[in-house]
């Protein structure tokens, strides 16, 4: 179970807890029977350099995603997403490395029974932003509904 | 001539504005489903109850499991094949790509035939996340953008559309933009060119 954040909880400029994924065939594999993306240059190396690539690589699905599971560890069960912005994939996310999501807190305000968190996100590759850096806007609810 | 690559484009940027779709939803192939959920979230790692579990779900104020919100967009994805069609596979060369796909750039309506394609960048506004038994389908196709460019990849051209994700009762839950880039690899002898 994931931790029940709650918008008292929430404190400017704080960064999340950061996610790694180590991206081997296997995992791309199994991402591409996940997603339905089964495009070969995400799990076929001669075909993805016939492309252009060097080599094959993360499919926006599986990006996407990753960028999914550092929020939800984040906000919780309770905590819903309004939006992903700016997710711009400037790098191949290829495999053999290791992509680290990394987020942190840019604004909070009062909305409701709890509050909307916008957070900027971005994944990086052996220092390098490879997507992003982008916004996602989540609400939390306040520590009385939250329980 | 080193232009006529970028004015094959350029049928495409005067669309820009334009809806490409006929108005209807086209949902994808598969409703969404606690198996195709766990199947999404599962090389993520998404942990999160609420996706597999209907009781935690209900806490949370659903009406029952939910998918991710990032796996919206993959119910909206047309089957690979249906009962009754051609086979996709009708080559036995290694690397041999399906007869067709419903993720690549093989339904462009206007500009060049490319052999290249991936996606750029993605902008979505969520309304509300998927619910076990739900369908999704795509509605509109507005082209947003098309800019000719050669790249390291290629020659070819960055084109944004615009689309709504609808579920089966109407509803709409998403709004997407994409961001693409749809290229020709150029050959070393043709860099000069």
């Amino acid at each position: 179970m994931t931790h029940q954040r709650s918008f008292e909880d929430v404190t400017v400029g704080e960064e999340l807890a950061p996610v790694a994924f180590p991206l081997t065939v296997y995992r791309l594999v199994v991402a591409a029977g996940g997603n339905r993306d089964f495009n070969s240059i995400h799990h076929n190396t001669a075909y993805a350099q016939a492309s252009g690539a060097p080599e094959m690589y993360a499919s926006t699905f599986v990006l996407m995603g990753m960028w999914e599971r550092l929020v939800r560890d984040y906000i919780g069960a309770a905590g819903t997403i309004r939006s992903i912005k700016d997710f711009r994939m400037r790098k191949f996310n290829l495999v053999g490395s290791t992509v680290e999501v990394r987020g942190r807190v840019r604004d909070k305000r009062p909305d409701g029974a709890g509050g909307i968190v916008t957070l900027d996100v971005e994944s990086v590759v052996d220092g390098q932003v490879t997507v992003g850096p982008g916004t996602v806007e989540v609400t939390v609810p306040s520590a009385s509904a939250a329980g | 001539m080193s232009e006529d690559w970028a004015a094959e484009w350029q049928p495409l940027a005067a669309a820009v504005g334009r809806d490409f779709s006929d108005g209807t939803v086209a949902f994808g192939a598969d409703a969404v489903e606690p198996g195709t959920i766990r199947r999404y979230a599962e090389p993520l790692e998404i942990g999160c109850a609420i996706h597999y579990d209907a009781a935690a779900a209900r806490a949370a104020g659903h009406p029952d499991i939910v998918a991710p919100y990032t796996a919206t967009m993959v119910y909206s994805v047309a089957p690979m094949w249906r009962p009754g069609e051609p086979t996709l596979y009708d080559s036995a060369e290694r690397d041999a790509q399906p007869a067709r796909s419903p993720i690549n750039n093989e339904d462009m309506p206007l500009g060049p035939k490319t052999t290249g394609f991936f996606a750029t960048d993605i902008s979505m506004e969520f309304l509300r996340p998927v619910t076990v038994g739900e369908r999704v389908g795509r509605r509109g196709r507005r082209l947003i953008s098309c800019t000719p460019k050669q790249t390291s990849m290629g020659r070819g051209a960055f084109i944004t559309w615009e689309s709504e994700l609808v579920t089966d009762g109407g509803e709409v839950v998403a709004r997407v933009r994409t961001g693409t880039y749809a290229y020709n690899p150029v050959r070393p002898e043709e860099e000069q060119r």
